[in-house]
């Protein structure tokens, strides 16, 4: 199948068709603290691999979900959030996002608004949750609610990249929800792909017992 | 031997750091120049400030000096040789909440990035301070929590 919208050719995008391997994409404006708080969560195992030419940064974790090892790429923008807007590829097979903002700047949070609606666009149903980052610059944004996450029935947490709060909790409740999506997954599209798949594999069991019936008649009988 | 660094600034003309310290043996205050060499409008300031930091005649004075100010003082040298005025440099630096960083390219965004970097950096936790837990968290109470004034009624989608 022509598969144009995830050719970034240097990351085979079919790979988060398997089971075990799910893909989480971060959004938010610029300088919100998407990066500082994937190298928080990951810390010494932070390998960032940089695709400049796609202005892009992939992050690799090994999470165990259950009993299961599961294999997280965190997409990262570098730099193509400025355009307030990302490459279909970004959103492509996309099992989770984690959208940002700074506690510091209004802006941050009203642009939410944008990054939201560009997400359902080509993701409608999977998990997302709101990340109010830099809360160590001044807790008391804490005593506030901020109401775009309940509005969308989104989690929210309030985290600092700086001191570390709730970064952790946030990836772990975020590595489950994809997972869980994945193994029940509620976009049409999705389901489309899953039900095209079993399809394909219908039509080579048809074929193999074809084949085998064929076989059973040309064998002689032995007993 | 060590130095206390109290001040450090630039100069335009001849291009040197200048660094004002205090000699912890003698309790001297003391005024150091230190010519940057090799520099012109098209360097890589980020380049430029580490390699100072790592000179073998001046590191051990400038120990104490963080690399992020150097690197600074070297935009702001820069800026001076593209022919800015010291006040273009320090509006590049200062932080606005309502400015839209989207907006900026990768070398104004570096600027505001590299300030914002100073609180962060002031409040990090890392690996081997004492009391470091990895998966820290905190519960706020959402019963006690107050409306936003960011959330206003007539925003689409608030």
């Amino acid at each position: 199948m022509a598969d144009d919208v995830g050719s970034i050719t240097e990351v085979d995008q079919n790979k988060y068709d398997v089971d075990e391997q799910v893909k989480i994409i971060c959004l938010g404006d610029s300088a919100v603290g998407k990066s500082k708080l994937m190298e928080r969560f990951l810390m010494d195992e932070y390998r960032p691999q940089q695709l400049s030419t796609y202005a892009l940064t992939l992050y690799k974790h090994t999470a165990t979900v259950g009993n299961k090892t599961i294999v997280v790429d965190f997409w990262d923008t570098a730099g193509q959030e400025r355009f307030q807007s990302m490459h279909p590829s970004y959103y492509h097979k996309a099992h989770a996002c984690i959208m940002v903002f700074d506690v510091q700047r209004k802006i941050t949070y009203k642009n939410l608004a944008a990054w939201h609606k560009e997400l359902r666009e080509y993701r409608p149903e999977i998990p997302c949750c709101v990340v109010a980052n830099k809360i160590d610059a001044d807790l008391k944004v804490t005593q506030r609610s901020f109401n775009f996450a309940k509005k969308h029935g989104l989690p929210f947490y309030f985290v600092s990249a700086a001191d570390g709060t709730n970064v952790v909790k946030m990836f772990r409740d975020m590595i489950k929800r994809a997972v869980d999506y994945k193994q029940n997954p509620r976009d049409f599209m999705d389901e489309v792909m899953r039900e095209l798949e079993n399809f394909d594999l219908e039509k080579k069991e048809e074929n193999s017992e074809a084949d085998e019936d064929g076989l059973k008649a040309e064998s002689p009988e032995l007993d | 031997m060590s130095f206390e660094a109290k001040r450090c600034g630039v100069h335009f003309d001849p291009p040197s750091i200048i660094l004002v310290y205090i000699h912890s043996d003698t309790k001297k205050v003391r005024k150091r120049i230190i010519p940057v060499r090799n520099f012109s409008k098209y360097s890589d300031c980020s380049m430029a400030a580490e390699r100072l930091k790592n000179h073998p005649r001046h590191r051990d004075y400038l120990d104490q000096v963080p690399q992020s100010q150097l690197e600074k003082l070297h935009v702001i040298l820069r800026d001076h040789m593209q022919g800015y005025t010291m006040e273009h440099s320090l509006a590049s630096f200062r932080l606005d909440p309502d400015e839209d960083l989207n907006k900026l390219d990768d070398e104004e965004l570096a600027r505001k990035k590299g300030q914002m970097d100073r609180l962060f950096e002031r409040n990090r936790k890392r690996r081997d301070d004492p009391g470091f837990v990895y998966d820290l968290e905190v519960q706020f109470d959402r019963k006690a929590q107050e409306k936003c004034s960011w959330d206003d009624e007539s925003d689409d989608g608030f």
